[in-house]
């Protein structure tokens, strides 16, 4: 499913060089739950976005559902991440002017997808997260767990096969956080591959094995002892 | 993704910033109801010129005296028009045109006068509808008889009345008028005109018999203009040909070019061919203001995209092309400058009727202008949306997610 090999990354700003990721293999099969940790600024975020197409390796070799993507152009891994991923934020980065419906949509428009069926599935992703009601009003009028349920439904609407969860809970209570949880053990218990950064390690004992990174460095990789599952 | 989803998207996020798309629009709007009342009005002015040139009509013919090289014995008298007349057959009427600055007054109202002396024949040649009364008579004109024609909105001025048969009035020069009667009343060229500026800068027109504005305003027999109509289209040549011939053996100045014929139309083409020049010019300097509206939409445009970086950011990362942020901004653009356009077109067209009451112009708003309005405010939409939608385009997925 999911194989990087070697893989750095390295910002130049100026006469600064940095070195995010420093020579990262790991391979994620089909179906798997993975939770990232480690301290600010080991390249978490930097892995989740290469890993999602929304970055470029600075060498190494990325290999997704069996191809090499990391010599693809932008248009091409726009569409990869159309429908092959699905992503969610922290901040749950919804589009503030558009209604709940419009957001779950958006994807399906740069799919390709006519309106109705559009419509159609939209409201399906919004029920899986539990969310029926309040899908006309704007994300500003919704409460924060609710927006992120939103999110999730965004995500999952073109059917992808990978979720990237950066951080899902870290603007929720412990609370909602249970409730986002839950709502992803579920998605992965349908098929679907889930990578997660977290801080905390509550969180990640949702899922079935933890990748530790330091310094831009995977420094251990090993199954949840003892798995809460919800 | 289709069109329709880009509009929709367009006109949300347009609505969304009510007031700054309709500033932004305010400079397309100028510009193109500049251009379109400019246009509009150039055109109407045409079409009211050849209007008026059609009813004098094209069998109608001009003879000047050359006035850069004259001499006195080079003017043409009032015998020589009768001579033109009875000479040349294909002459069916044929008048001297003596234009006189005067006065005329009715009681203690005093108004500037123009006073234009020929025969009957000049209404005839003018084609003049006649509301009340009748013209002047051969006979009136020979024996010069005080007697004038006035047109309508002269009549209001003058009498407070259009009817004004039968009114006396005193014609000629300030210290020396003569009193003259009433004849007849026409309809006048500039009614409306006329009644937008009633005022006394405007002088009334008067018309009298040739013989009595020498008489009234102590002048020789002679005129510098004659208006001779040929009886159809074929003879208005050989018409003009014969009568520059027989007023040359009259006078003995042949090969001094002392007559100039000149067809009406002729004049006509070239008035048009001014009017026209003009108007071209003036529609280029208030299309220029178009291309200042045009960097204003660029201006609010670039503001637009570095304020949605983020929403950008969230649209590349769940799968919008370059193409679909390019055409989403594109179509912003060429909306608001669409928008702008057809406000423009309506305010334009509000001002060429307002500005042509004033002027006494009927504008002219033909389909071809208002297809190129619209079509060159989307240009200017797409020539000024480009830049902006390309930065758009361009920006870093990474990036414009990070950005607060
Ligand atoms: N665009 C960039 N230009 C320069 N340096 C960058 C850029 N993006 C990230 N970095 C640096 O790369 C390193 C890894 O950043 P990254 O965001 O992956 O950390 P993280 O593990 O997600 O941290 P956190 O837990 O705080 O989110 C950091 O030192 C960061 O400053
Ligand atoms: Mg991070």
């Amino acid at each position: 499913m999911i194989r990087i090999e070697n893989v750095t990354k390295v910002y130049k700003t100026g006469a600064i060089t940095l070195t995010a990721l420093n020579g990262i293999s790991l391979h994620i099969r089909p179906g798997e739950f993975v939770a990232v940790m480690g301290p600010s600024g080991c390249g978490k975020s930097t892995l989740l976005n290469i890993l999602g197409c929304l970055d470029r390796v600075t060498s190494g070799r990325y290999i997704l559902n069996s191809k090499d993507v990391s010599t693809l152009g932008g248009n091409e891994l726009a569409s990869i991440r159309n429908r092959e991923i699905g992503f969610i934020f922290q901040s749950f980065n919804l589009l503030p002017r558009m209604t709940v419906l419009e957001n779950v949509e958006l994807p399906m428009i740069y799919a390709g997808v006519p309106a109705r069926e559009r419509r159609e599935k939209a409201i399906e992703a919004l029920s899986r997260v539990d969310l029926a009601e309040r899908i006309r009003h704007r994300p500003t009028e919704i409460s924060g767990g609710q927006m992120q349920r939103v999110a999730i439904a965004r995500a999952i609407v073109n059917s992808p096969s990978i979720i990237l969860a950066d951080e899902p809970t870290g603007n929720l209570d412990s609370r909602v956080t249970e409730e986002i949880m839950k709502i992803i053990q579920k998605l992965n218990d349908e098929g679907t591959t889930i990578l997660m950064v977290t801080h905390e390690p509550d969180v990640a004992n949702y899922s079935e094995r933890i990748v530790r990174m330091r310094d831009g460095r995977i420094i251990d990789d090993s199954p949840v002892q003892n798995r809460i599952i919800l | 993704m289709n069109i329709l989803e880009n509009v929709k998207m367009a006109l949300s996020s347009i609505w969304a910033n009510k007031m700054r798309s309709f500033l932004t629009m305010l400079g397309i709007i100028i510009g193109i109801s500049s251009v379109i009342a400019v246009v509009s009005l150039g055109q109407g002015g045409q079409h009211t010129i050849t209007g008026e040139f059609e009813k004098i009509g094209t069998n109608t013919v001009a003879i000047n005296v050359n006035e850069n090289n004259a001499e006195q014995s080079d003017y043409i008298t009032f015998e020589d028009v009768r001579q033109l007349k009875e000479k040349i057959p294909y002459i069916r009427y044929a008048t001297q045109i003596v234009r006189v600055q005067g006065w005329a007054s009715y009681g203690t109202n005093t108004k500037m006068a123009i006073v234009v002396g020929g025969s009957g024949d000049m209404f005839r040649i003018e084609n003049n509808e006649i509301l009340y009364g009748r013209i002047f008579t051969d006979i009136e004109y020979e024996e010069g008889k005080a007697v004038a024609v006035i047109d309508s909105t002269t009549a209001k001025k003058l009498f407070r009345m259009e009817d004004a048969v039968g009114m006396t009035m005193d014609v000629g020069p300030k210290t020396a008028q003569k009193s003259v009667t009433i004849v007849g009343v026409i309809k006048s060229a500039y009614d409306m005109f006329a009644e937008m500026t009633d005022n006394d800068y405007i002088p009334v027109v008067v018309h009298m018999p040739a013989t009595t504005v020498s008489h009234v305003f102590s002048l020789d027999e002679t005129a510098s203009q004659v208006f001779i109509m040929a009886d159809n289209k074929e003879n208005v040549e050989s018409a003009g040909n014969l009568a520059v011939n027989l007023l040359e053996n009259r006078h003995g100045n042949r090969g001094r070019d002392a007559y100039k014929a000149e067809n009406l139309m002729k004049q006509l083409d070239q008035i048009n061919t001014v009017v026209g020049i003009f108007t071209t010019f003036v529609a280029v300097v208030a299309a220029i203001s178009l291309v200042v509206g045009g960097v204003g939409v660029m201006n609010i445009m670039l503001v637009s995209v570095t304020e949605r970086t983020r929403e950008i950011g969230i649209r590349k990362a769940i799968g919008a092309r370059t193409g679909h942020i390019l055409f989403q901004f594109l179509t912003e653009s060429v909306i608001i400058s669409c928008i702008g356009g057809i406000l423009g077109l309506i305010f334009g067209i509000f001002g060429a009727y307002g500005l042509g009451r004033l002027a006494g112009i009927t504008p002219h708003l033909s389909p071809g202008t208002v297809i190129l309005a619209i079509l060159f405010s989307s240009a200017v939409g797409i020539f000024f949306g480009i830049y902006p939608a390309r930065k758009a385009a361009m920006l870093d997925p990474i990036e414009a997610l990070r950005y607060e």
